[in-house]
């Protein structure tokens, strides 16, 4: 083979690949600035809870809905996060204790909960340390109240809890995307509706 | 295994450029407000908050603190809470930053050899262990505990512990008030410090306190102080007698200054121009004549004090005439800060107190309200000539143990006693401060204490608002550090030492014990059929008050202000011109609080000096003296020790004063503290009161001498004492009699 | 697509606003600082160093000012708290070249910290002196931080912050309410002020305490020749 024809194809063909590459590695860093970034390596995931909740179970089998866990969602800033004891009120004293569960991990899971509560061996009681899904900038004041005040269904922002397993965040939530749907639906756009 | 995003950052971050690219891609993980982990409540509930009700038991207020989880967030005055309404002053929100200091004492210390060598950290089972064997072994007699002044729930402990193991008890207060008790215990027949009107009084005298400042209940008299000035129809009127211009005689109508330790003789010869010119409720005369006529005090005739106190008798008069006024009545007079502090304090506050009894304003709506005495236990500070002796027991080896609890003796005790000295002598000294102070530093073992807001307790306001209220103060939050309160130390070694008489297991069960009497009354604020519910509502309340508990009244006025004594002066006049006026630093206290940062940072009122130590001198004087602002100078007393602070130029200071704030000058007691400005303590010479036997802490000369070093005051006003522009004045005066506009 | 923010139609969608405001009232203050340390924490200010009083750098929402007139022994010192006087003719609100400080429908002066790049001219245009410049990133001891406030936004190193009139708290009192009581609410200051120098509310409520005040014969403006029109109103101290 002629060596010059060698490079003419390589140089090309290297070239073409590292703009691929840099293509590829640029799209990922604006698609990550603008909205989300694209779920790919793990991007994009929910992060790994301490408890395994499923909510898929809670919501689909069980029929609860949303409030009667995130109880102050219609009156607070935040949706909140219950106290260990209120898992109890249905977890404790053998009621439902994940053993008639198909998944065999159900009944540990529930332990981590009552240990929790009443302190084990390996951990003191106290709350759980739950790792957080949707998480906005320092700057950014949310509050839920007046969103549920307004009709705004909790799967709006943060999509089909129902059926995720693990929960992850859908929407991308940045600034634009909230000003672009209080504009849409007359809400306050003065800045100190978030940022004080 | 699925590629979490975790792990990926990892790999990325291998390659260095990746963990820029991607950490870029979301919300930054590290945030000033994201919390490091921390114990939480079992009870939290992720991003909801609570208010808890709890007491400061060092400034007798009601506070309700803002917890969101886990974590304490503000601190606020309980409205409920009689005592301050719904306010809280300057040191309270301090409390915040004490609980989250980052050189708090983390877990049990000791020393790695007896009495030298570094701490070694240790877990409280040893700690605990420890101090077991160490009171098995000691003598009966030999061991001695050392706390602050102390009411409610944690003074019956020690007390009973003491009792049942036989140590004695000795408290600490730096500024010691003993003067101030026994005046109001001669001249109103009370145990517990009076409450004094303020909203409804119509004009007030004060001798040397500060009670808009530092001086007992500030923030319950500022309260009243708003009130007293623009919350009625009758604007009052104040006259503040200071040998200094504190933030108190700056809002007084009128700053009279005398020369120190001659209130008591002011205040006598106002009263003998009010006897002469007819006492508007008879027979109080008796306070000051004994019924023997005015020939009684003839001695205080104004002019024959006039040239003592430094005023002359037309304007003595003058004073006694608008005090007695019957159009300003209720009229009434507060005395203490540096009016108790001379070698005649007692008696000057004496004389001071009695004059309310001339106009009537004894346990009187706008004057003094008496207060129930006070329930349960109380650890009232020794007098310095107690702990003169207390010294010598520890230098001569009597006192075996020492168990110190936040009293720091090495800093707040006159530096010609040699604290530190006496203390090496002990044996075994155990310290129980949540900070390394100068005394723990000193200590052989600290076993570290909660801060105020984790713990239990019980609190009787000492003033109280003028009938009976107990406040509970709960813990806020869970323990930051591996810490254990004083009271539970105490409980618990004393239980497995086999005392008898301990009155509960945990101070949770003491505080209890002590609701559960208040329970029992069926009476005030809080009521509820059983115990239980009870308790809740008064935690949620903040405390229990019965406005039916008062004062009982005491028997007819005796002679209780006859003569005072000229000022005795530690320092020739001659060889040391100036009077040392130390005062109570507004944030920072006697010292107790060096240690919190916004404390520090909180410039003072008159100078807006923060983080810092000065002196206080008349430009007048100091430019006679070549001395310019912000000159360090020397500041020595007859006793040759000496503190290096700088200059500044005060244009209220007297010429013959030189006043130095208490605070600072700290060796240890954190980063915040250790290294910073100077300690009167350290040059004030050991005199006593006579009556009491407390420090005379106003009772040192001094002289001042140039070096020739500067320093840059941290002033929020800039190195040059602030004065307004006369074309462009920001503060509008409006005077009453025609003269409205702006100041000039 | 990127859209135009429509500024006009954002600003000028104005329900029937209140308009927050404080009086100050000199004859009660004490200058005791109950009020800058209740500010402090609720606003999570940076401590303040003593490197930062001698660079002039001191960062402070509220302060108390003290002035002398005279010597001794006829000398008077006067205290008066100083905060943002939330100007409804604010000369900082022109200069920003960025609109990250701006006036709101409600009577407030909107700082916007993610809008700000740092010009300062705000702060230089000021004449009360009420802005306080972040010259370093906002660094806590670590266990401090527990402390900080959730509903306040951090302020990074290099933004302009004032005072809000704790916009937090109206923000949380007034969520889905059109009646909110007078003085149900107030800022750190008002609330921890014993003297109760500081009085808050809503000034076009003609029966709340601040309107009243805002009408007294006391009643002036701080530099009032320079036509700023503050919703923060001063008291005059009596004096004889």
């Amino acid at each position: 083979m002629n060596p010059n024809l060698a490079i003419k194809i390589a140089v090309p063909l290297v070239g073409l690949s590292v703009a691929l590459v840099a293509l590829a590695v640029g799209w990922f860093f604006i698609s990550a600035w603008w909205s989300q970034p694209p779920a790919i390596l793990g991007f994009s995931e929910g992060p790994e809870q301490p408890v395994a909740f499923p909510h898929t179970v809670h919501v689909q089998q069980a029929g609860l809905d949303c409030q009667f866990c995130h109880r102050t969602v219609s009156t607070d800033e935040a949706a909140t996060v219950p106290a260990v004891e209120q898992c109890l009120f249905c977890h404790d004293f053998g009621k439902i204790d994940g053993t008639l569960s198909s998944d065999p991990d159900a009944a540990a899971e529930i332990q981590k909960v009552r240990d929790a509560f009443y302190g084990s061996e390996s951990r003191a009681a106290g709350a759980i340390d739950w790792a957080r899904v949707h998480r906005l900038p320092d700057h950014v004041q949310f509050v839920h109240q007046p969103h549920i005040a307004a009709g705004v269904s909790c799967s709006t922002c943060h999509g089909d809890v129902a059926s995720m397993e693990v929960v992850k965040q859908v929407r991308n939530l940045k600034m634009r995307d909230c000003v672009d749907c209080h504009r849409d639906l007359n809400a306050p756009t003065d800045c100190t509706t978030c940022h004080y | 295994m699925a590629l979490t995003r975790r792990q990926f950052l990892k790999w990325a971050g291998a390659t260095g450029v990746g963990a820029v690219v991607f950490n870029g891609c979301s919300v930054p993980d590290e945030e000033i407000r994201v919390q490091s982990p921390l114990e939480l409540p079992e009870d939290l509930v992720t991003g909801r908050d609570n208010y808890y009700a709890t007491v400061s038991p060092a400034d007798g207020e009601g506070l309700l603190v803002r917890v969101m989880e886990g974590r304490a967030k503000k601190v606020e005055g309980n409205p409920d809470y009689p005592v301050n309404a719904g306010k809280h002053g300057v040191r309270t929100e301090g409390l915040l930053q004490a609980l989250y200091h980052p050189d708090r004492v983390k877990q049990p210390l000791t020393r790695i050899a007896p009495k030298v060598g570094p701490f070694r950290r240790m877990g409280w089972p040893e700690g605990l262990d420890a101090l077991k064997a160490t009171l098995e072994a000691a003598e009966p007699g030999s061991a001695l505990i050392v706390t602050p002044p102390l009411r409610g729930a944690v003074a019956g402990v020690v007390r009973s512990f003491a009792n049942a193991y036989g140590a004695r008890v000795a408290a600490f207060e730096p500024l010691d008030q003993a003067p101030l008790r026994r005046a109001i215990a001669d001249v109103f027949g009370q145990q517990a410090l009076p409450d004094f009107d303020i909203s409804r009084a119509n004009y007030i005298l004060s001798f040397g306190a500060d009670f808009l400042g530092t001086w007992v209940a500030p923030t319950r008299f500022m309260r009243g102080y708003g009130e007293f000035r623009q919350g009625r129809r009758e604007r009052g009127r104040l006259v503040q007698v200071e040998t200094r211009m504190s933030p108190t005689a700056a809002v007084a109508d009128e700053w009279v200054y005398v020369n120190p330790g001659t209130e008591g003789h002011l205040a006598m010869a106002m009263a003998y121009v009010i006897i002469e010119e007819g006492v508007p409720s008879g027979g109080t005369d008796r306070a000051y004549t004994g019924g023997g006529g005015l020939g009684q005090i003839a001695d205080y005739r104004p002019g024959a004090v006039a040239g003592a106190v430094g005023l002359p008798a037309e304007r003595i008069v003058e004073l006694a005439r608008a005090f007695a006024d019957p159009s300003h009545a209720p009229a009434l007079a507060i005395g203490g800060g540096s009016a108790g502090a001379y070698s005649n304090g007692a008696a000057n506050l004496r004389a001071i107190y009695a004059l309310n009894h001339l106009v009537g304003a004894a346990n009187r709506p706008g004057g003094v309200v008496y207060n129930p005495a006070p329930e349960g236990e109380q650890v009232k500070a020794l007098s310095l000539r107690e702990w003169k002796e207390e010294l010598a027991r520890m230098r001569s080896g009597e006192t075996k143990v020492a168990l110190i609890k936040d009293a720091n003796l090495l800093y707040g005790l006159p530096a010609e006693l040699d604290a530190a000295g006496a203390l090496r002598n002990v044996e075994t000294v155990v310290s129980f401060s949540a900070f390394v102070d100068e005394t723990a530093a000193a200590a052989d073992t600290i076993l570290p204490g909660h801060t105020p807001l984790e713990e239990w307790g019980s609190d009787a306001p000492n003033p109280g608002p003028g009938y009976r209220t107990v406040g509970y103060q709960q813990p806020v939050v869970r323990r930051f550090r591996d810490t254990m309160a004083f009271g539970d130390v105490l409980l618990q070694v004393g239980a497995q030492l086999g005392l008898e008489g301990l009155p509960g297991a945990t101070m949770r069960e003491v505080v209890r014990a002590e609701a559960r009497a208040s329970h029992e009354t069926g009476r005030g604020s809080v009521r509820a059929p059983t115990f239980e519910e009870f308790w809740k509502r008064a935690l949620e309340r903040g405390g229990w008050w019965d406005t039916s508990v008062v004062a009982r009244s005491t028997g007819p006025v005796r002679q209780v202000a006859r003569s005072v004594a000229a000022p005795a002066f530690s320092g020739d006049a001659r060889r040391y011109p100036f009077h040392l006026v130390p005062f109570e630093a507004n944030a920072l206290g006697a010292g107790q609080l060096a240690h919190v940062p916004w404390l520090q940072s909180m410039p003072d009122p008159m100078t807006t000096v923060a983080w810092s130590s000065w002196v206080e001198l008349n430009p007048q004087t100091a430019k006679r003296m070549d001395l310019a602002q912000q000159d360090v100078v020397l500041v020595e007393a007859a006793n040759g020790r000496f503190i290096r602070v700088p200059v500044y130029l005060n244009p209220a200071t007297p010429p013959d004063v030189a006043a130095v704030p208490f605070g600072q000058g700290h060796t240890q007691f954190t980063s915040f503290a250790a290294g910073r400005g100077a300690n009167p303590f350290d040059i004030l010479a050991p005199s006593e009161e006579r009556d009491t036997g407390a420090l005379a802490w106003a009772g040192t000369r001094v002289r001042v001498t140039k070096t020739n070093r500067r320093a840059k005051l941290p002033s929020l006003e800039g190195p040059d004492p602030a004065v307004q522009l006369d074309d462009q004045p920001i503060i509008y005066i409006q005077r009453p009699n025609g003269g409205n506009g702006a100041a000039h | 697509m990127v859209t135009t923010p429509d500024l006009d139609r954002d600003l000028n969608k104005r329900p029937p606003a209140r308009s927050w405001g404080m009086v100050v009232d000199l004859d009660r203050c004490t200058g005791c600082q109950a009020c800058v340390i209740a500010c402090n924490a609720e606003n999570y200010i940076p401590i303040n160093e003593e490197s930062h009083y001698h660079e002039g750098r001191v960062m402070s929402w509220i302060r108390v000012e003290r002035y002398w007139e005279g010597e001794f022994p006829n000398v008077k010192a006067r205290f008066i708290p100083l905060m943002c006087q939330h100007c409804e003719n604010a000369p900082c609100e022109p200069v920003c070249p960025v609109y990250a400080t701006y006036h709101n429908n409600e009577g407030l002066n909107v700082q916007v910290y993610n809008r700000c790049v740092g010009t300062r001219y705000c702060a230089n245009n000021c004449p009360y002196h009420a802005r306080s410049f972040n010259y370093w990133e906002p660094v806590w001891p670590e266990d401090l931080r527990h402390q900080l406030n959730p509903d306040v936004t951090v302020r990074s190193r290099g933004v302009m912050e004032k005072c809000t009139m704790c916009v937090q708290r109206i923000r949380r009192a007034t969520r889905g309410r059109d009646n909110v009581p007078d003085g149900e609410f107030a800022p750190a200051c008002v609330q921890a002020c014993p003297t109760q120098t500081l009085t808050f509310g809503d000034l076009n409520d003609h029966s709340s305490r601040v309107y009243e005040l805002s009408h007294d014969e006391r009643n002036y403006t701080v530099l009032k020749s320079l036509g700023t029109a503050p919703n923060v109103t001063y008291l005059k101290k009596v004096e004889d």
